[in-house]
């Protein structure tokens, strides 16, 4: 594995031989080519390619593309051994579509009824929404400190890196940055993606402060619409707990997040301890301070949903009012990339500043244009946000597949010879 | 600029491509019933219930900006001391 450094989990999608019928379909959604194989032929993966985005696995009619790393067994016994603290982190959009898991409607908001089926599994939490309010915090930042240096001219201390800035929360999008891009790299906000910020912040302030615990001793499960985080979470990069902790006396080396659940696996976890989600007893778990969000934070399931609540923030903290009208129209829907342009008037100078942004998703058509712009210099844009699943992650590698009822698959099972 | 659309390639499985793979019967009640489109068509469906779902999720929020979660707030008042501090770049950037 050329591209991928030694402890990283590569081959997370695979295709099963024996279920393939060689339809081609998957070829249509793959963002990076990375399946091969004659129409016709059985088809396989180049897991020097593939940025795990699994997006061949919830559109191939025949249900070939499988996710190798299951984990649901682990958690479990996890969740059984009183000395450990088994913590998950819920992304976004898992609470509009785990319903579909329990026959509910696609899109049926069901945070409630979720905290209460996590603490019948005896999980604590830390929502994945309220780093996502702190990645506001760090990434939008570190966005407000290069307008106020590039495009304000105030002088600055530190090293920034250049405009664009493009947002880092999406694997699949970071790691086809580094496969395929790997000179625009700069331009990537430093910023971890929420789910890293929470393992990082759940092993420290969590452990020390909110469930007061070694933190050795936390586990921490990523609950992700997405196949790419299991990629995420394996990278080596990502001890800085138990780094934090050795500069504090302490030895001990474990990863920031231990494992993934996408929210096709926290279903399954959650029908083996016979748990059904849509008739558990809800829980609102106000007195967790870590299961605190704002409405900023839950749209980053959705394609602009990082730039609405970036730009949220960034126009008060340059202008010093907040934003009259919230919702960011132009940065919502499905067109393949949105553009818009506000104009900030900083309050400490007085002097005006328009701010160019870009919203792009679904890698396989939208992206490369833009990115062929700013190698080429010509970007008119200060921040783009890209995530690489079309409609972003509510249409994840991990969400329930096909929820319409409507797949291929099912309908040819009482008809089709192979179904 | 130039605006790209949100278009999808179609997906290559003719009629009569069909027949090769699962033969007369199976590639008749197949084409009949699912067009590649289908596919695409009931995903765009799906994405559009669930992005609701997260609007909705937002709009009954009792704050909506990122700087007025409180809790947020605390971790850097107890810990974090401020973003993009040292402690923050330590624990929440790469590098
Ligand atoms: S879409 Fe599925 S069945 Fe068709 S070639 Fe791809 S993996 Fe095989
Ligand atoms: S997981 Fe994503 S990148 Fe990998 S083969 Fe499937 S569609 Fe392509
Ligand atoms: S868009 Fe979201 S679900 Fe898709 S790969 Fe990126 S982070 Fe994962």
């Amino acid at each position: 594995m050329k591209g991928f450094q030694a402890q990283e989990k590569t081959g997370i999608i695979e295709i099963d031989r024996k279920t393939c019928k060689g339809c081609d379909s998957c070829k249509a959604f793959c963002p990076t080519d990375a399946i091969e194989g004659k129409y016709g032929a059985i088809h396989k993966i180049d897991g020097e390619k593939c940025v795990s985005c699994g997006q061949c696995l919830i559109n191939c009619p025949f249900g070939a593309p499988q996710d190798t790393v299951d984990v649901v067994d682990q958690v479990i016994d996890k969740l059984k051994n009183k000395q450990v603290t088994v913590v998950g982190t819920i992304a976004p959009a898992v609470r509009v579509a785990i319903g579909e898991e329990f026959g509910m409607e696609p899109g049926s908001l069901v945070t409630e009824k979720l905290y209460g089926a996590m603490k019948e599994a005896g999980f604590k939490v830390l929502d994945t929404n309220f780093t996502a309010d702190q990645t506001i915090m760090e990434e939008g930042m570190e966005l407000i400190a290069k307008i106020r240096h590039y495009a304000l001219g105030e002088p600055t201390a530190h090293h920034l890196g250049p405009l664009p800035q493009f947002t880092s929360c999406c694997p699949a999008w970071v790691t086809y940055a580094e496969l395929y891009y790997p000179e625009l790299l700069p331009h990537m906000s430093s910023a971890k993606s929420p789910m890293m910020m929470a393992g990082a912040l759940g092993k420290t302030y969590g452990a020390a402060e909110i469930w007061q615990v070694a933190p050795a001793d936390v586990f921490m499960v990523g609950i992700m619409p997405c196949t790419a985080k299991k990629f995420e979470a394996s990278r080596p990069e990502f001890h800085s707990a138990a780094h934090y902790w050795q500069t504090q006396g302490q030895s001990g080396d474990y990863p920031d997040i231990d494992v993934v659940l996408t929210t096709r696996d926290l279903a399954r976890l959650f029908k083996k301890l016979n748990i059904n989600v849509r008739t558990v007893a809800e829980y609102s778990d106000q007195d967790n301070p870590l299961a605190q969000y704002s409405g900023a934070a839950t749209i980053f399931a959705n394609t602009g949903g990082v730039m609405e609540a970036a730009l949220r923030t960034a126009y008060f903290v340059i202008t010093g009012t907040e934003l009259d009208v919230l919702e960011f129209k132009p940065v919502r829907g499905l067109q393949g990339v949105k553009e818009a342009a506000v104009t900030l008037k900083d309050a400490k100078t007085g002097s005006a500043v328009t701010l160019n942004v870009a919203v792009a998703h679904g890698t396989k058509q939208n992206v490369k244009p833009l990115l062929d712009e700013v190698q080429a210099g010509k970007s008119p844009y200060h921040f783009i946000e890209i995530m690489n699943c079309p409609g972003g992650c509510v249409n994840g590698g991990g969400q329930p597949i096909n929820p319409m009822g409507t797949s291929w698959l099912d309908k040819a099972k009482a008809v089709l010879p192979w179904a | 600029m130039a605006r790209y659309d949100y278009v999808e390639k179609a997906v290559k499985v003719t009629r009569r491509e069909f027949l090769g793979i699962v033969g007369v019967a199976g590639a008749v009640l197949w084409t009949g019933a699912y067009v590649a489109t289908d596919l695409v068509q009931d995903r765009t469906k799906y994405i559009k219930m669930r992005a609701q779902g997260i609007y909705k999720d937002d709009e009954k929020a009792k704050i909506r900006q990122s700087h007025n979660n409180q809790a947020v707030t605390d971790v850097y008042k107890k810990f974090a001391h401020n973003p993009l501090s040292h402690l923050a770049e330590e624990l929440f950037h790469t590098n």
